[in-house]
């Protein structure tokens, strides 16, 4: 059975390659104010604005870290969660559609619980983590339950 | 779901990994179904019986409460 929507095993490394700077970047980007000064974009054109509302084709003047940030790290998380193992087979695959359903389901409940615990702007902060967050957690629970199957076949063959 | 997969592999002596090989999955694959921790497709049944030259039922039994 051949494995659908799944990239080659390499792209696993090409995805810590690009998710782990890019997180560290954003963390960056995010609480110390740091940016990309080349991506800081001001426009001389002449700009409406209807009622503070900005969109793409209306900024004047906007650094574009967060943003080019931002897809660089989803980009690398989606590389990590859909390649292949190195040996992929059937027993994988259902080890990685049950840690989409942990991933769905521990990301949903956390959001239930940021709804009572966080307002206005804060819960907006929770709304942008999650952008990223079940592609998180899907990966950690994937790799964490991979990790031990292999410490655990490696324990029984020095028995 | 039970199986003779562990006394099967000793008649042929052949090792898990060796068998992983032939039916092309894992080796943690076969341990689990060796285990009784997963119970393969019916491709993966079908393919490991071939193997063994056996009928599927040889080698996977079904257990009261399946």
């Amino acid at each position: 059975m051949k494995p659908k929507l799944l990239l080659s095993h390499k792209f696993k490394k090409a995805g810590w390659f690009i998710a782990i700077p890019a997180t560290i970047l954003m963390i960056l980007a995010m609480y110390f104010d740091w940016e990309f000064s080349f991506l800081q974009y001001n426009s001389t054109a002449q700009h409406y604005n209807f009622d503070g509302e900005v969109l793409f084709f209306g900024i004047s003047s906007h650094n574009f870290t967060t943003e080019v940030l931002s897809i660089i790290l989803i980009t690398g998380l989606l590389l990590l969660a859909f390649s292949q193992e190195k040996y992929e087979d059937e027993r994988i695959s259902k080890i990685r559609l049950e840690s989409l359903m942990w991933a769905v389901l521990i990301n949903t409940l956390l959001i239930m619980f940021s709804m009572i615990v966080f307002y206005g702007g804060y819960f907006l902060t929770v709304m942008i983590y999650n952008l990223c967050t079940p592609l998180i957690i899907f990966i950690l629970r994937f790799n964490i339950v991979m990790y031990l199957d292999k410490r655990k076949m490696q324990r029984e063959l020095a028995l | 779901m039970k199986n003779n997969l562990r006394v099967e592999r000793a008649i042929m002596n052949i090792t898990q990994a060796e068998l992983a090989e032939k039916v092309s999955v894992s080796r943690q694959t076969i341990n689990a179904i060796e285990s009784n921790k997963y119970v393969p497709s019916t491709v993966l049944a079908l393919k490991i019986a071939a193997v063994f030259t056996k009928k599927v039922e040889d080698i996977f039994i079904l257990e009261e409460g399946d």
